[in-house]
């Protein structure tokens, strides 16, 4: 398949990413970075695609699926990792409950959003914080081998995993198009 | 009515072939001592036993899943009302043991005390079936025809504030989180015959 304006390469290698590594589930809070996943998620009737009204949700659904012997992904932007923080330290120190998630990188530089630094400038002492192994996926050739390896990861070490999407992995901001 | 009768009732209705998940509080002690088998995940986290039911309910459509919620997990995260509201799913059963108070801390009130009524906010959310029991009877009859009719339910239990079973030590849930983790996991892979957690790969 082609990429298209509604179906850009990113969000293309993203769904791909997720078929291969067996994701049944995904659980958003939408938002404008990843906007092409999203989309592409809600139309493939292959994945259970649940958008959610606050990330503090999808801690629970990735963990029932786990549970259920299946795979689920949450993604959101990195501001939703602030608003999730408490389910999922609970879900990684009370039960070692492997979680994946995929976030897209608000603040990145050149962020011309004055309300987006924050999300940037928080993003990374919460995850070390939280003990969480993070990678930075920028390239397109590196979207699939991450999500699979996301997956070994947390499986095996019973902890959450981090995924966080810049450069040509995200939408083109607004700002830089105009 | 009192918890434990609740959960006395439950116990009769839900099987080996069910899943459940639980909230913190008096409630593990009670259903720990009833429930059927390991099938039920006691969910640390308060605000997330009904997302976690939900991850069951989608992944797992073929099998009946019961979260047992209380009054101040619900409150802590009712975004999953309209979650579940839009998602429906048609082998979820909710059942909220609402006391009005946080019991465990000593007793301060929660909104359910005052004004807020769970069942018209989950209504509103676009849960099916929501209905809140006063008397066991109308409990018992309600949630065996949620467990049976193909349709999401959501099932507000008055309870009773200040009334739990003294359980002795011995008798009080044991386990901690991650031995819960586990010992769920394991009965969900010989449930459905799959394997969850693996040993270790080979170098």
């Amino acid at each position: 398949m082609q990429p298209t304006s509604e179906m850009p390469a990113y969000a293309q290698l993203f769904i791909e990413g997720l078929k291969e590594a067996g994701v049944s589930v995904v659980g958003a809070v939408p938002e404008s970075l990843l906007a092409g996943v999203y989309r592409a998620c809600a139309r493939d009737n292959s994945l259970r695609y649940i958008p959610v009204t606050n990330e503090a949700e999808l801690p629970g659904i990735c963990a029932g699926t786990y549970l259920a012997g299946r795979r689920a992904i949450m993604v959101m932007e990195n501001s939703g990792l602030r608003q999730a923080c408490e389910p999922i330290a609970r879900f990684a120190y009370c039960h070692a409950m492997p979680i994946v998630m995929a976030m897209s990188f608000r603040g990145e530089w050149g962020e011309r959003n004055w309300w987006g630094h924050n999300h940037a400038q928080t993003m990374e002492p919460l995850l070390n914080a939280l003990r969480i192994p993070f990678r930075f996926i920028s390239k397109l050739d590196q979207i699939k081998p991450a999500i699979r390896k996301a997956y070994y990861h947390a499986d095996s070490s019973n902890w959450p995993v981090a995924m966080v999407f810049t450069g040509e992995c995200v939408e083109t901001p607004a700002y830089e198009k105009n | 009515m009192k918890r434990i009768d609740v959960i006395k009732i439950m116990a009769g209705i839900i099987t080996k072939d069910d899943l459940v998940t639980t909230s913190i509080g008096q409630t593990w002690d009670d259903w720990w001592n009833y429930k059927p088998a390991n099938n039920t995940f006691f969910t640390g986290i308060l605000g997330s036993v009904s997302s976690t039911a939900l991850g069951l309910a989608v992944s797992l459509p073929h099998r009946r899943i019961v979260a047992i919620e209380s009054d101040g997990s619900m409150l802590l995260n009712t975004g999953i009302m309209c979650t579940l509201g839009k998602e429906r799913p048609a082998n979820l059963t909710v059942v909220v043991m609402d006391n009005g108070i946080y019991e465990n801390i000593g007793g301060p009130p929660t909104h359910t005390s005052a004004n807020t009524d769970l069942a018209k906010m989950a209504a509103g959310a676009g849960c099916l079936n929501c209905h809140t029991a006063t008397e066991l009877s109308d409990f018992e009859a309600r949630f065996r025809a949620m467990m049976e009719d193909d349709q999401m339910g959501y099932l507000v239990a008055k309870i009773d504030p200040f009334v739990r079973h003294q359980w002795e030590w011995k008798d009080r849930k044991p386990t901690d989180g991650i031995e819960d983790k586990y010992n769920f996991l394991r009965y969900v892979e010989q449930l459905e015959g799959v394997v969850i957690h693996p040993g270790a790969a080979q170098n």
